[in-house]
């Protein structure tokens, strides 16, 4: 926009250079335009603090990825339409009313209903399209942070801290000076490099985290409303897999209606991922291509775009103290992803951690002292109740124990015994009900049993065989990347050791690579040098999504690309 | 004992007191009250400099009417008749010089000073305004001490002169953007003030002549050049010093004393002044601009020329509002881009602000097309160059490599990741291939450009990202293509499907690029290249694709 040279703060009438040998400075910097960094740029602006919102896509929303339900929970500090009056009406698809998970072992599968854990304390639940949900977000941050005197930016990737005598002050980006502010907000997601270049966190332990991929399909409504026996725009489903159809690798299946697709994808955790080397491409495409889907699909498959990120386990790595100095980490930067389950909250905590965020700081204001918005922001994650979400207590408990193989190995064997499943059966009613306890599903252990087994003896004793053909052929990974959009720049990850010992597993699990497929981000080679033989990994980050397994698998520097470069992506 | 003790006030309230003040002695007084008592700098150095300027208003200027004006030259005519205020001196000055000299410079200086002394009669309820340490003896004032004021007194200001950049002895684009762009805005100009100023083009370095003469045909009135071989290369204080020195008319101030009258240039200063935002662009810029004591809008992506009424009490001393002319309207991206400011250049009552100038970014303006009839003047500028600005030496350059060219060959071979067993080898046969043919060219699909392969030092210059074909590489569309080792993703495909033939040497029947080639040799590239490259030699492609039994494969589209 060319300002009016009247405007007399636009307007420099000395004929030179600004002259300012100081930084810029804004009350509020907010890294990221999440729904974490929205929702904490609008509390801000709110409070009339000079907030400026730093967001590296060419949109917001052209970045992320989601699955894409968005709770609204009735006892959260914030909720994202009370920041945002319009967003259901406006930025999301249909509510999630009926909500279903299937066990499924072979073609036999059990279907339970969850809707008393997906409803309870829940004030209403949205699925969304990230691209058109964050950028329509961010239409609105940038109305009410231009009226504070800052505003958003998008291209803009924030590429460090800015210290002076070891204090943090200020971002670094690769497209901007560097930049002050009196509080920092880095809701820059997963694989934040703010909460690394800090210290609050670390990419080193697989499994500290889950690695979601998703296809969306499109459907038109009326298909979608018939297939899905909704009544209307305003009704939608979603359903939840489990059981033997992923090899192993633990982690589950979801598909969500949207208006006119659907959301469909996988959860893993990825040190399963990495252990079983699983392809996940392939692992979707088992659930794609399940003859349960085909009740939706009936032959037809057209999928719109493929997409993949990771995604921090709260019960892991939230930071219980996410901050330090001005920074304030929030949403999935700061580890706040909830997975109950699978049921999986990360936007409505994002939402809740940014207000709280921006609480602090305007307290800390009004006390006088910016540098307590740290604390207090740490006080109310505690006060609020947020952390307890996050990192509930019960699930410390039982860890240790379910975590051992050896625990994990009795239980399979139990399972699997005769007296385990005439157990299943007579809990037929129990079962249901337990996994519909916030309880239980906050302490189920991440292990084969709670995520494979179980489901699979579920589905095997309990289920009705599904006798459908599911004969649609979902893309092949070269198609994928074809579909998508680059902007290419230059590479922003570095393979430090090449070693196949070393890298080697993200061949496997980058979502777009694969063992002899050439087009992929990472390719296993075999070189000679002196007359040895040697396996090594070569790196093309072109068809890149940005995911940040690697970033974890692999033995890289991993940077996220330049602002405006590097995938963006149209649904998310 | 002076009326006020400075150590009894705060600094803001002394500012106006200490100005009221007429007496000297009785500031230096109060100067030592200060010194043994609070002793605060900031109010030091605005006593001292109450001082300063009580005592510069004694000093009598020098009596005008005892000076021999053919002593001197216009520059010192110009100093001279800065601290006279009275018109009859001046007329006298005039008539002096009149009947003397009479250079025309002087006396348009004299008459320049005349005129403004009358003008400032005309108004005498302007405010008095003074220096900014004064107005604010509150604030610190860095730049207080600043001596290079260089800037004219009613200077006369004409045309817009572009800076025209070359390379290797050519005219960069960016050079022939904005003469179009400056043709632009001086027609538009010229019709809005009924004037007839130039387009100047300014070119400076080992060959500038004929490159003036072609800034005629971008739309130049006039162009001026300098030429010496020792300016083939950018050095910065070279050009500025060149490029001052034709900036300023003769007579100026500040120029040079022996600086000729010229016709085409019968003022001070350019009005505008233009250079590219190129690395050399900016460096000159700067330095002109500062030698020429104005202001400068630097990476600018838009230009033009507008009135624009101002509020701004810098601009316009007391008046409410000053409509200025002909502003240069200078829009840059700040924040990379994001945003937006309109930069303007005006006078301040007290201090002109000449020539308006700006760096433009290159590739914001249209690439004008020549037009060989148009006419011009050229001028040569001499003018001597002192040795000590030559100081600076340019030892060694290079040219950075350009690239290999793949486009518009014959033939064009190219290997992907199939060549893994022995990448060396690969890269051998294929350039062998590229070479029987009498204008064949070697490429490589972005799969071997990225991968691990270790090559021998001898293929190494046939295996650089520069060769890449596709999407992020090159585009080529050659009579004859050859794939060999390449599977045919859609983002190699685009680089290369509107060659006329396709032909793709591959172990894998299902390879995607069977699909869009026009024919297809099921083969290990290793066997393949070579006899494929010994049946050409001897024969013809088609006699080599028989021998190869290569079949009609899917893309057969013969455009
Ligand atoms: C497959 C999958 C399914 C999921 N399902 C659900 C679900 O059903 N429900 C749910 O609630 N959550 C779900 N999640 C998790 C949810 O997406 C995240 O928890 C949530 O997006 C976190 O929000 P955030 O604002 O913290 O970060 P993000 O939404 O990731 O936003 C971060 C923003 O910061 C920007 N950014 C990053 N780095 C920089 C930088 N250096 N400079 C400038 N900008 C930067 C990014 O471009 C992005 O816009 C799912 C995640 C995945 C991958
Ligand atoms: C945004 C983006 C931009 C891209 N831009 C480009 C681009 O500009 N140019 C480009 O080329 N790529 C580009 N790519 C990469 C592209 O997707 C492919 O990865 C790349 O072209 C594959 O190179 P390849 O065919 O050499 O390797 P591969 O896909 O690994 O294919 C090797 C082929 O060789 C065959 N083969 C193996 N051994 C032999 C043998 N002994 N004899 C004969 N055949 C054999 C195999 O069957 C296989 O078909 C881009 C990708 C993205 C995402
Ligand atoms: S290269 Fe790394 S970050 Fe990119 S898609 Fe693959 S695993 Fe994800």
């Amino acid at each position: 926009m060319t300002e009016d040279a009247n405007d007399s703060a636009a307007v420099r009438t000395d004929g030179g250079e600004s002259t300012m040998s100081e930084h810029e400075h804004y009350e509020a910097i907010v890294v990221g335009c999440g729904p974490g960094g929205a929702a904490a740029a609008a509390a801000l602006a709110e409070n009339d603090v000079e907030t400026l919102v730093l967001e590296r896509g060419v949109d917001a929303g052209s970045k992320n990825v989601s699955g894409g339900l968005i709770y609204a929970e009735e006892a959260a500090p914030y909720t994202i339409d009370d920041l945002f009056p319009d967003f259901r009406e406006e930025a999301t698809e249909r509510p999630a009313e009926e909500y279903k998970m299937h066990n499924v072992s072979g073609n036999k599968v059990a279907s339970f209903d969850l809707e008393e854990i997906h409803h309870g304390g829940t004030e209403w639940c949205d699925a969304v399209l990230r691209r058109e949900m964050d950028s329509w977000l961010a239409d609105r941050v940038h109305e009410r942070t231009r009226e504070t005197g800052g505003g958003l930016l998008t291209d803009v990737r924030v590429n460090g801290l800015l210290r002076e005598g070891g204090e943090i002050v200020g971002v670094t980006c690769d497209e901007l000076d560097p930049i002050t502010a009196d509080v920092i907000v880095a809701a820059d997601g997963v694989n934040s490099e703010l909460a690394r270049d800090a210290g609050l966190m670390n990419w080193d332990e697989p499994e500290d985290w889950f690695q979601g991929v998703k296809a969306v399909v499109d459907m038109d409504r009326e298909t979608i409303e018939e297939r899905f026996d909704l009544d209307g725009p305003d009704d939608g489903a979603a359903h939840l897999f489990s059981g033997d159809l992923f090899e192993g690798v633990r982690g589950g299946g979801f598909l969500y209606t949207n208006e006119d697709s659907l959301s469909i994808g996988t959860v893993f955790h990825l040190d399963s991922i990495a252990e079983e080397r699983a392809e996940p491409q392939d692992l979707l495409d088992a659930l794609l291509t399940h003859p349960l889907l085909d009740q939706w699909f009936q032959g037809e498959y057209e999928e719109l775009e493929y997409s993949a990120k990771l995604v921090p386990d709260s019960k892991k790595v939230a930071n219980p103290s996410p901050h330090s100095g001005r920074l304030l980490l929030v949403g999935d930067a700061a580890g706040q992803m909830q997975a109950q389950g699978p049921i999986i909250k990360g936007m409505n905590h994002a939402v809740s951690a940014g207000g709280l965020a921006a609480e602090a700081f305007q307290d800390a204001k009004t006390r006088g002292d910016p540098t307590l918005a740290g604390d207090l922001y740490e006080q109310k994650l505690e006060g609020e109740g947020v952390m307890d979400q996050l990192r509930p207590t019960r699930y410390e408990a039982t860890s240790w124990l379910s975590e051992s193989s050896i625990a994990t190995s009795i239980g399979s064997a139990v399972m699997n015994s005769p007296i385990g499943r005439f157990g299943v059966k007579t809990f037929d009613g129990l079962l249901e009900k337990s996994f519909n306890s916030p309880f239980v599903l906050g302490m189920i252990p991440d292990t084969k049993i709670s995520y494979v087994t179980v489901p699979t003896v579920i589905g095997d004793v309990l289920g009705e065989p599904v006798s459908a053909d599911n004969e649609i052929e979902p893309p092949d990974l070269a198609d994928r990347i074809g579909d998508l959009t680059y902007d290419v720049g230059d590479p922003h990850i570095e393979v430090l050791d090449n070693s196949y010992e070393a890298s080697g597993t993200a061949v496997t699990a980058c979502p777009v690579s694969a063992e002899d497929f050439g087009g992929g981000c990472y390719r296993s080679e075999t070189v000679e040098s002196n007359g040895s033989k040697e396996r090594v990994v070569s790196l093309d980050t072109q068809p890149c999504v940005e995911c940040g397994t690697c970033a974890v698998v692999a033995d890289t520097h991993w940077e996220h690309p330049a602002g405006g470069k590097g995938v963006e992506f149209k649904q998310g | 004992m002076p009326e006020i003790d400075p150590t009894e006030h705060e600094i803001s309230d002394l500012g106006p007191k200490v100005n009221q003040v007429e007496d000297a002695d009785e500031l230096r007084e109060m100067l030592e009250l200060e010194e043994s008592g609070e002793d605060r700098t900031p109010v030091k150095t605005l006593i001292e400099s109450r001082i300063e300027t009580l005592e510069a208003e004694d000093e009598e200027p020098e009596d005008a009417g005892a000076v021999d004006l053919s002593e001197k030259t216009a520059a010192d005519v110009g100093n001279l008749i800065r601290d006279i205020d009275e018109v009859e001196e001046l007329e006298a000055l005039l008539e002096q010089e009149e009947s003397g000299e009479n250079r025309d410079s002087v006396k348009r200086l004299v008459q320049q000073r005349i005129d403004s002394v009358q003008g400032s009669d005309d108004d005498g309820e302007e405010e008095e305004i003074l220096p900014p340490e004064e107005a604010h003896p509150e604030l610190d004032h860095p730049t207080a001490d600043k001596k290079h004021v260089r800037a004219l007194e009613d200077g006369e200001y004409r045309d817009m002169w572009v800076y025209c950049e070359t390379q290797h002895g050519e005219l960069l684009d960016v050079s022939k953007e904005m003469l179009g762009k400056a043709r632009e805005l001086m027609d538009g100009y010229n019709e809005d003030y009924d004037e007839e100023e130039k387009v100047v083009a300014v070119v400076i370095g080992d060959e500038a002549e004929s490159i003036a003469e072609e800034t005629v045909a971008y739309g130049a009135d006039l162009a001026v050049f300098y030429e010496d071989e020792r300016l083939g290369r950018f050095r910065h204080k070279p050009y500025a010093e060149v490029y001052c020195d034709m900036a300023r008319g003769a007579g100026h101030p500040y120029g040079r004393e022996d600086r000729p009258e010229a016709d085409w240039h019968d003022y001070d200063e350019p009005r505008y002044a233009i250079f590219p935002a190129t690395h050399n662009g900016r460096d000159l810029s700067a330095l002109v601009q500062a030698e020429l004591d104005s202001g400068l809008a630097s990476d600018c992506s838009d230009l033009y020329i507008e009135n624009e009424v101002i509020s701004n009490p810098v601009k316009t001393g007391a008046k409410d509002k000053v409509e200025f002319e002909r502003v240069l309207h200078m829009p840059r991206p700040d924040f990379s881009g994001f945003e937006y400011s309109t930069i303007l250049c005006l006078d301040s009552p007290r201090r002109e602000f000449h020539p308006q100038g700006a760096s433009v970014i290159p590739g914001k303006f249209e690439l004008p097309d020549p037009d060989p009839e148009r006419e011009g003047e050229v001028v040569e500028h001499s003018f001597d160059l002192d040795e000590s600005w030559l100081d600076v030496e340019v030892t060694d350059h290079d040219r950075l490599e350009g690239g290999v060219d793949l486009t518009d060959h014959e033939v064009v071979v190219c290997v992907g990741r199939g060549i893994d067993r022995d990448p060396t080898e690969g890269i051998e046969l294929g350039v062998e291939l590229s070479e029987t043919f009498d204008d064949g060219a070697f490429g490589l699909t972005r799969g071997v450009i990225t991968s691990s392969f270790q090559f021998d030092g001898h293929v190494e210059q046939y295996t650089g990202e520069d060769r890449q074909i596709g999407e992020s590489g090159q585009e080529v569309e050659p009579t004859l293509y050859i794939a060999a080792g390449v599977s045919g993703a859609i983002q190699h495909k685009v680089g290369c499907e509107e060659s006329d033939t396709i032909v793709a040497i591959n172990t894998d029947e299902h390879a995607d690029i069977r699909d869009w080639s026009d024919y297809y040799i099921h083969g290990d590239l290793f066997d393949v290249l070579p006899a494929f490259t010994e049946a050409v030699e001897s024969g013809s492609v088609d006699a080599a694709l028989q021998n190869f039994g290569a079949v009609p494969a899917g893309g057969g589209d013969d455009d």
